[in-house]
């Protein structure tokens, strides 16, 4: 009886072990169990059994089988080859916690897989972020259009910028200030354009750039920004020098100065505590330095940027030389004025891809609006339209009333102006039906442009949900790497409906933008119809 | 799946290579004599026994000889074992690294005694 358990429990081992020394074991056990007689012998010889069972059995199963080895033994260099290990298949006990094991690799594997899609380590999340929130490297450059004392034509000489904020932070537009940071309200000042996906760069005196694709500038802050990415080599006094520099600027520049010495507060408290002494990337010490900013403030217009290439001193293309580069670079592009023709029903169709500086293109705009005159209806195709300036827009709106409107502009406080030049001499179109098309690269000013006619309730907005770009922050340079943006004004919107930033606007007629053009002109050839 | 490793040597190993120094014998008998010369402390359960012989035949320090039958036990034939000269050299040179633990032992005073 006691032989037969012990049969059993020795198939607890290994078949190869079994099979080697199956017999012997059994044969030991035999000859113990008939010398040891009484019952302590007796007890001693089954706690040793098993104790020898549970050290042995686990062993032996972590040990190779000695044929495995053999075989492997065996192989004659990098020849595939095959060899019969055993004669007999492997136990149903060992099937089933094979099934088992490869039923809880394969669910460990497929869980860890769908987990590990979402995590992104955080230097690659916060260089994502920085992609988001500036142009890439392919940035287009414009050069500024204008030089000092050229301001007649802003909204109020201020240097407000257009901020694309698809619910990431982002800073826009940007005025280069001289390297005191001061902040730009002179004529000299110029505006730099982020936009996250290219467009038009600078400008100055306020004015916001238009569009056509010309050569990167390593002077252009919206390029340097990018190619800056993750590279620098910070010491103390730089950090120490940015710091104070932030600090400073928020409280001289920031529009609510009682947050301002909060966040400035925050930031020397992270200073004193070390924070950033481990930090010696000069991306991540800007993107720490903004998010603790935006910690304390909940403004997603506050920004800090770093360089690797050196940040202009002087505001780029302020020269004479610019403003010429500027001007051939619109007059090739027909001042982005890619379209203007008239469709079957005698609607108007005008496609225009950025509203371009008023000084440079007004005459363009003139012409093309006056070639439309006589259309009984008109679409403006905004789908490429990337934003531009705020006095292109709303001398474009001017044409679709017959009296001034307030064009509410959130990034620049209430000026002179902020209306329309309605009536515009000459002009028909005042009454007739717009549409504008939209899509989600419709951007910024374009955005303004719809938002405002939406609010006037004068066009019918045609295509997709815009990309949600409103406010701005207005560029402050720290040295050669750092500069930062600060919302220095906070206009009041007269609609009741809070505006575009991060959330785009509302198409009236919801199409994809693929389709927006065909719809609109079997709306507008409707509307005409029932005339 | 790693081979079996006899460095450093296991003590059920030591203690089957002791057992085979005087003569050749056969498990049951590796087993008696093991439990002999430790006083009892030490008795080799089949799996252990058979593990440590496995591993010793793999290295090569003992060796099988043809099975014959032990007259004591009746009539089963058994598989002997032999220690080689390797075997020997090496139970010789583990021996003499406990010695030398011994001495260390002593001068610390944890053992008494001036033997070893």
């Amino acid at each position: 009886m006691s032989e037969k358990i012990y049969a059993l429990l020795l198939r607890l081992f290994p078949s190869h072990f079994r099979k080697a020394y199956g017999d012997e074991a059994l044969q030991l056990f035999r000859d113990r169990d008939r010398d040891e007689n009484g019952f302590i012998p007796r007890f001693r010889l089954w706690f040793d059994l098993l104790a020898d069972l549970a050290i042995s059995v686990p062993r032996e199963y972590f040990y190779a089988d000695p044929q495995l080895l053999a075989a492997s033994g065996q192989r004659l260099g990098c020849t595939p080859s095959f060899y019969f290990l055993g004669d007999e298949s492997p136990r149903p006990g060992a099937l089933f916690l094979g099934g088992m094991l490869s039923l809880v690799a394969l669910f460990t594997f497929s869980s860890l897989l769908s987990q590990g899609g979402n995590h992104r380590p955080r230097n690659s999340s916060a260089r994502q972020l920085r992609r988001g929130t500036v142009p890439s490297a392919s940035a287009y450059k414009r050069p500024a259009p204008q030089a000092a004392g050229d301001t007649s034509s802003t909204s109020g000489g201020e240097n407000e910028t257009l901020a694309p904020t698809s619910g990431h932070p982002t800073m826009v537009s940007t005025p280069f200030t001289p390297a005191e940071g001061k902040p730009g309200k002179s004529s000299s000042d110029a505006i730099l354009l982020y936009d996250p996906s290219h467009t038009g760069q600078s400008s100055s005196s306020g004015q916001r750039d238009t569009g056509s694709p010309m050569q990167p500038t390593p002077g252009d802050a919206a390029t340097t920004v990018a190619t800056a990415v993750g590279h620098g080599n910070l010491d103390a006094a730089e950090r120490q020098r940015v710091v104070n520099a932030a600090i400073a600027n928020l409280k001289q520049h920031y529009v609510y100065p009682d947050m301002a010495q909060k966040m400035a507060e925050a930031l020397l408290v992270k200073e004193k505590r070390g924070e950033y002494d481990a930090i010696t990337d000069g991306d991540i010490f800007a993107h720490q330095l903004t998010k603790q900013m935006r910690d304390v403030s909940h403004d997603m217009h506050l920004e800090l940027v770093y360089s690797q290439d050196p940040l202009p001193p002087q505001p780029a293309g302020q020269t004479a030389e610019g403003l010429a580069r500027y001007r051939d670079a619109m007059k090739q592009e027909n001042c982005t004025f890619e379209k203007v023709e008239i469709l079957p029903h005698n609607i108007g169709y005008l496609k225009l891809n950025f509203f371009p500086d008023r000084s440079v293109c007004e005459q363009t705009a003139t012409a093309a609006m006056a070639s439309l005159n006589n259309t009984d209806a008109l679409i403006v195709d905004l789908r490429d339209n990337r934003g531009g300036m705020p006095d292109m827009v709303a001398l474009m709106a001017s044409y679709f009333f017959d009296h001034p409107e307030y064009f509410f502009n959130p990034r620049e406080n209430t000026t002179t102006e902020s209306w329309t030049h309605s009536p515009v001499p000459g002009n028909k179109l005042a009454d007739k039906p717009v549409y504008v098309l939209t899509s989600s690269r419709t951007f910024s000013g374009a955005e303004q442009f719809c938002y405002d006619l939406k609010m006037l309730k004068r066009v019918t907005l045609v295509g997709e949900t815009t990309g949600g770009g409103a406010h701005s922050g207005v560029w402050h340079r720290i040295d050669d790497h750092f500069g930062m943006g600060i919302p220095e004004t906070k206009p009041i919107n007269p609609y009741a409906t809070p505006d575009w930033e991060g959330t785009g606007v509302e198409p009236d007629v919801r199409v994809k933008a693929a389709d927006a053009l065909a719809v609109a002109e079997n709306l507008a050839q409707s509307k005409l119809q029932k005339k | 799946m790693p081979k079996r490793k006899l460095d450093p040597l296991p003590s059920a190993a030591f203690q089957i290579l002791l057992s085979l120094a005087e003569e050749d014998l056969h498990g049951y008998g590796i087993m008696r004599q093991v439990a002999e010369q430790t006083d009892g402390r030490v008795r080799l359960g089949p799996g252990t026994l058979y593990s440590s012989i496995q591993s010793l035949l793999e290295e090569r320090l003992i060796e099988e000889l043809d099975p014959r039958e032990d007259v004591e036990l009746g009539q089963e034939r058994r598989r002997y074992y032999r220690l080689t000269s390797s075997g020997r050299k090496l139970a010789r040179s583990e021996a003499e690294k406990l010695a030398g633990f011994l001495r260390v032992a002593r001068s610390r005073k944890i053992l008494r005694g001036n033997y070893v």
